[in-house]
């Protein structure tokens, strides 16, 4: 099977860099929400994520925050820039800062060249040196004291604290252990449901199967919103309320039509001769089935468990719908979407984290099921 | 009761019922119901051969009745009221439904989004699948281009917001047109285009599925039909589009199919980057915006959404029947 | 792994129970606040061992805040109050409404959907000397006991639900020290603050920043502009027909306000241009105010937006505001426009009505004022417990309003006013002609009735 890859070198090398270009399309947005899961909101707003990792030209504001010294007639104001305001003391360490530039106005914040006394006028003069040092004189007392804004080099910056804040909200493990056992018996019982149901629809005979079929298929469409207010009036009428239990039944439901027509769909196509041959050997439907059909069909079944796992374990909607809205029972969609982006909507850094948080999850039961997912299609192909 | 036990245990006991029932109930079938031994033994296994199928599908039809096809039925009934649900209107929200503007740019909004998705994701997956098929870090590439469909859709509205603010301190396209001199635009605001946007995010999401799917459909193809091919001196490409595309066809139709499904199910992606401004609604999305509201609406638009996908189900039913003859 | 999760509930567990025992947030009987209301409600409210389940669209810091109140709820009654936020309030209430499974007590930001509750039968209406204590107690209180007067399933108006917690919305957000360096003054008359913006254009700056951009809900801000307007180009009980659509939406005087929000958009004077403010978040909108130099010079915004402020600005120092000002020539006095939250009974319980009762006491303004984020119209609530000059100014804004109008868009029905009114904004923001924007809300709005 050497066909487009590797047959001919020069190929091969077309084939490589082709993958590589597209996994790196494909991987820049997720870079993107990585970089900015650790950079906090306000430099996320200053500088695009792929200038995170290199020191940038940013501008700052510092206030004179000692008294002024009154010497040959004149008031003088002195210190360190850095120092005097404890935000930029902690962005540039201690006195690590190099200013470029500097200015007396906001609307010109780098109008003078570090290093060089300038003439404010009015008798007032200004000197700020590359280290944050600075000197202003005035021949009146100030009314209050300067303000210098200055360019500077800002090293790069990362912080844990979004992780922090995610991870330790109120009852975070809480939602997500809540998370967990919404999730596990909403994928497990619809496959096992629906395995059944397949391997009925695929190979046994009996009438109406066509038009059962078509049920399925036509039931794939249609919109879960539609279900939602219905059936929880249903199961407040018969006592389930909103509760894990109603969860389960509701996710298992809405997951069936897409579990039987990908089941049904792959087993079918299993060879038919295996299947006969097994009944000639008096094995009875349900032996076929727990024997034969549903080893080989594996791959379907990860396919599906992939799809129905990512599906429950990303859902707002139904969330919030069947459980209830209590701290106990929320999951970690519902803590995410309604405590902590409510109450911190811009925070893109936050949202981030959040987001990448909720994916760490997933991608490890992808990553192990992936191994499988092989295994059983090299199984599956030996028709 | 400590939440990790209480989990556990439910996790046992639901699936556990689950086994049970398919076991015992089909025990109780063979052995007790309908035994086959004694005098009636034939008719009897007959017979248990026919309830049979019902028993296995009895779970399934139950679930899809009851939280499906009971509020289909109950929403038709519904949309067929006015807003309040105390007056019959026959086809009166529907009428109001295609004569509004809104919903006219939100139904070829979605005609196109149920074409161009679908067809591009699937076409990515099935060309991915193939290229990394043989290749040494193969798998690496491919899990990498599966990892955005672990991320909830409300999170890579996120993902794809830093690509496409207008600022160019934080949106990468207007960071790159930034570099090239080129003056900044808002690509959620580019006329029709910006329906392409969208749909580049739910493309970026579903890829990943394609191609996992066709891959092992692939590997699934017997290789005596490929080295048939290579030996009749076929090229690479006659050997993919000729030999191994129709053999993997039936799977490129579920595939497709489900990536369709999707698509008319989403709304979460225009919700949260646009909330449908700028001419970018699709039917989810306005039947959001009705739901709670006006029922009648927003069940009618739940029927056009069907009826939007019927060609694609007729299509798969039209396959199903050839394959029970 | 395991072990740590066991042990991390075990803490949640032990902190849940010493959640009952834990100390309300300001000592009863110390400070200025009016304990005497407290004695008493306490003294005729007993409630032990009842509970009392309220949802709401607090969330974060808000909901501690209300937390905080609750406290003294449970304090005086001996209930027990499960308080749920939820961002999404507005969904979750219709849908455990109509499932059957609603909480006792549910906080309403939008007047608007509460009625269309009560109009369902959901809602339990308010006993008839709540109307009475409002009317007398509240600043304006006429006008708060009609915002909560809804009709009910059998057409019957009564008063539904309880003001509580009012935010102002005409203020305008700007940076002293900009202002100052520019040698800008604070515009005490509309016609000032025209010929401020078109000042800081010839200036070479940009005046406004506005930013549409909130998800589904993009082009509410808007909203809050056109509405202020309105209140500024025409007399209040023209807003009053407008909101209840006895004059319709594409009207002259209402296109005229439009027109005069559209005035702010004029290129130049908005950073970024039209087109940017309609897609930028309003949540991302404040920035342009706090960089060097600076994207834009003001920002009109509601009371909440220093949330968003960059970290660590400081309100009244870096940052503060200005009542967004009416016409001299128009004579329409100081008028106030504001949002705020309405407590509605949604199972009607004893304790529920107590709560209502509860928020009858200075006590229940007090606990929440002398924190943050909260004004109130209650005159009996002692305006010295609020811990900063910011707030004692934004309260002396809603006191000495001249008129006070709800936030229109609240008071709409949910397809215009969280619908076709943000659209529209939206569609206007971005170059589309007023009066067409406006007939085509006024056809949306014909269709629903």
């Amino acid at each position: 099977m050497d066909n487009i890859a590797g047959s001919k070198s020069s190929l091969g090398w077309a084939v490589n860099i082709t993958v590589l270009v597209i996994v790196v399309l494909w991987l820049i947005p997720t870079v993107g929400l990585f970089v900015s899961s650790f950079r906090d909101r306000d430099q996320i707003s200053v500088s695009g994520w792929w200038q995170a990792p290199f020191a940038v030209d940013l501008t700052f504001r510092s206030r004179a925050a000692s008294e002024p010294v009154q010497q040959d007639g004149l008031w003088i104001y002195e210190g360190n820039l850095f120092a005097e305001d404890a935000a930029l003391a902690q962005t540039f360490g201690e006195g690590s800062g190099e200013i470029t530039a500097f200015g007396n106005r906001g609307t010109q914040p780098a109008a003078y060249v570090a290093g060089e006394e300038v003439d404010l006028g009015d008798g007032e003069t200004l000197l700020v040196n590359s280290d944050g040092t600075y000197r202003f004189t005035a021949a009146e007392e100030p009314r209050r004291p300067p303000t210098v804004y200055f360019e500077a080099e800002t090293p790069p910056e990362f912080t844990l604290d979004n992780y922090r804040t995610v991870l330790t909200a109120d009852n975070m493990d809480l939602a997500f252990i809540n998370t967990l056992t919404v999730t596990i018996p909403a994928t497990v019982i619809p496959i096992l449901i629906a395995a059944f149901a397949a391997y009925s629809l695929a190979w046994m005979d009996f009438p109406g199967r066509g038009l059962l079929i078509a049920a399925v298929v036509g039931l794939l469409v249609v919109p879960l919103q539609l279900a939602l207010v219905p059936m929880l009036r249903l199961h407040n009428a018969i006592g389930i309320g909103q509760s894990f239990l109603g969860i389960w039944l509701a996710h298992t439901a809405f997951g069936m039509p897409l579990a039987i027509y990908l089941l049904r769909n792959y087993m079918v196509g299993l060879p038919r001769d295996i299947i006969e041959s097994a009944k000639v050997d008096g094995a009875t439907d349900f032996q076929v089935f727990t024997k034969i059909i549903l080893p080989l069909s594996f791959p379907a079944l990860a396919a599906f468990a992939i799809f129905q796992f990512l599906w429950t374990w990303n859902d707002l909607l139904v969330a919030k719908v069947f459980l209830p809205s209590d701290d106990a029972s929320k999951v970690m969609t519902v803590k995410i979407a309604d405590d902590l982006l409510g109450s911190r909507g811009g925070d893109w850094g936050i949202l981030a984290t959040a987001a990448f948080v909720s994916i760490a999850v997933p991608l490890i039961v992808f990553f192990t099921m992936q191994r499988y997912l092989v295994r059983g299609l090299l199984a599956g192909s030996v028709k | 009761m400590n939440p990790i036990i209480a989990g556990l245990v439910t996790i046992v006991v639901g699936v556990g019922g689950c086994v049970g029932y398919f076991y015992l109930s089909n025990l109780l079938l063979d052995k007790v119901i309908f035994p086959a031994r004694g005098e009636n033994i034939s008719r009897n296994i007959n017979r248990a051969n026919a309830v049979r199928p019902w028993l296995f599908m009895f779970p399934a039809i139950f679930a899809l009745g009851l939280y499906l096809v009971y509020p289909v039925i109950g929403s038709f009934w519904r949309s067929l009221y006015n807003r309040a649900g105390n007056e019959f209107i026959g086809f009166g929200n529907y009428q109001a439904l295609f004569t509004s503007g809104d919903f006219q740019v939100a139904f070829f909004n979605n005609l196109l989004w149920v074409l161009v998705v679908p067809a591009a994701s699937t076409f990515l997956g099935l060309v991915i699948a193939q290229l990394t098929d043989r290749l040494s870090w193969g798998n690496i590439a491919k899990s990498l281009i599966f990892m955005p469909m672990a991320i909830s859709f409300v999170g890579a509205s996120l993902i794809w917001k830093f690509v496409y603010a207008n600022d160019p301190d934080i949106g990468l396209i207007n960071a790159i047109r930034d570099f090239f001199g080129l003056g900044v635009i808002d690509p959620m605001l580019v006329p029709f285009w910006n329906n392409f946007f969208l749909m580049v995010i739910l493309i970026w999401i579903q890829t990943g599925f394609a191609m996992v799917i066709l891959s092992a459909a692939l590997r699934g193809i017997p290789e005596e039909t490929v080295e048939a091919a290579i030996i009749d001196g076929a090229n690479p490409f006659q050997i993919f589009f000729r030999i191994k595309v129709p053999q993997i066809m039936g799977t490129i139709v579920v595939v497709w199919t489900t990536i369709t499904i999707l698509v008319l199910k989403v709304f979460d992606i225009v919700y949260t980057m646009t909330g449908g401004e700028f001419d970018t609604e699709i039917l989810p999305s306005f039947m959001m915006d009705y739901m709670f509201r006006d029922d009648g609406i927003a069940t009618a638009v739940a029927f056009v959404i069907m009826i939007v996908v019927l060609p694609v189900m007729i299509w798969n039913i039209v396959q199903a029947r050839r394959e029970l003859r | 792994m395991r072990r740590a999760l066991i042990a991390g509930v075990a803490t949640a567990a032990l902190s849940a129970g010493m959640a009952h025992a834990q100390d309300l947030t300001f000592p009863i009987g110390e400070g200025e606040f009016n304990w005497q209301s407290f004695d008493e409600f306490s003294s005729q409210n007993d409630h032990s061992g009842e509970t009392l389940s309220i949802t709401g669209p607090w969330t974060g810091p808000d909901n501690d805040l209300f937390q905080s109140v609750i406290d003294y709820f449970e304090e005086a009654t001996g209930a027990t109050v499960n308080y749920s936020g939820s961002d999404s309030f507005e969904q979750d209430i219709v849908i455990s409404t109509e499932a059957g499974s609603a909480p006792n007590m549910a906080v309403f930001p939008q007047p608007g959907l509460a009625a269309d509750l009560a109009s369902r039968g959901a809602l339990a209406p308010l006993e008839d000397d709540t109307a009475n204590w409002i009317a007398e107690n509240y600043a304006a209180g006429e006008s708060w006991v009609d915002l909560a007067t809804f009709p009910g399933p059998d057409g019957q108006e009564a008063l539904y639900a309880f003001p509580y917690k009012i935010d102002v919305k005409s203020i305008v957000w700007y940076v002293p020290e900009a202002f100052e360096e520019a040698g800008y003054e604070i515009p005490e008359t509309m016609e000032d603050l025209k010929a401020l913006t078109e000042q800081i254009v010839d200036d070479g700056g940009t005046p406004w920043c506005v930013g549409l951009g909130s998800g589904a809900a993009t082009g509410w801000p808007a909203t809050d502009w056109v509405e202020d307007m309105m209140l500024r180009v025409n007399p209040p009980e023209v807003y009053d027909q407008w909101v209840s659509n006895e004059i319709p939406f594409d009207d002259e005087r209402v296109v005229r306000a439009i027109e005069e929000y559209g005035y702010f958009l004029e290129d130049g004077r908005v950073a970024g241009g039209r087109q940017a403010a309609a897609t930028t978040d309003f949540r991302d909108s404040p920035t342009g105010l706090f960089t060097f130099p600076p994207e834009c010079y003001m920002l009109k915004q509601a009371t909440f937006i220093p949330t968003f402020f960059p970290e660590g600005t400081e309100v009244g120092l870096d940052a503060d505001f200005f009542y967004l000002p009416a016409y001299e020539s128009e004579d329409l006095g100081r008028p106030v426009l504001g949002a705020g939250t309405l407590f509605a009974i949604t199972q009607d319980s004893e304790v529920a009505r107590t709560f209502i009762d509860f928020l009858q006491t200075p006590i229940a303004h007090e606990i929440w004022m002398a924190q943050s984020g909260f004004l109130t119209p209650y005159g009996e609530a002692n305006p010295a417990v609020f811990p900063s000059d910011v707030q004692r100014n934004l309260n002396e804004i809603l006191t000495s309003a001249t008129t006070f109008r709800f936030d229109a868009s609240d008071l709409m029905p949910g397809e215009i006013g969280a619908g076709a009114f943000w659209s529209g904004m939206v569609d206007y923001t971005t170059g589309a002609d007023a009066s067409e924007v406006a007939s085509s809300i006024q056809q949306r709005w014909d269709s629903i009735q």
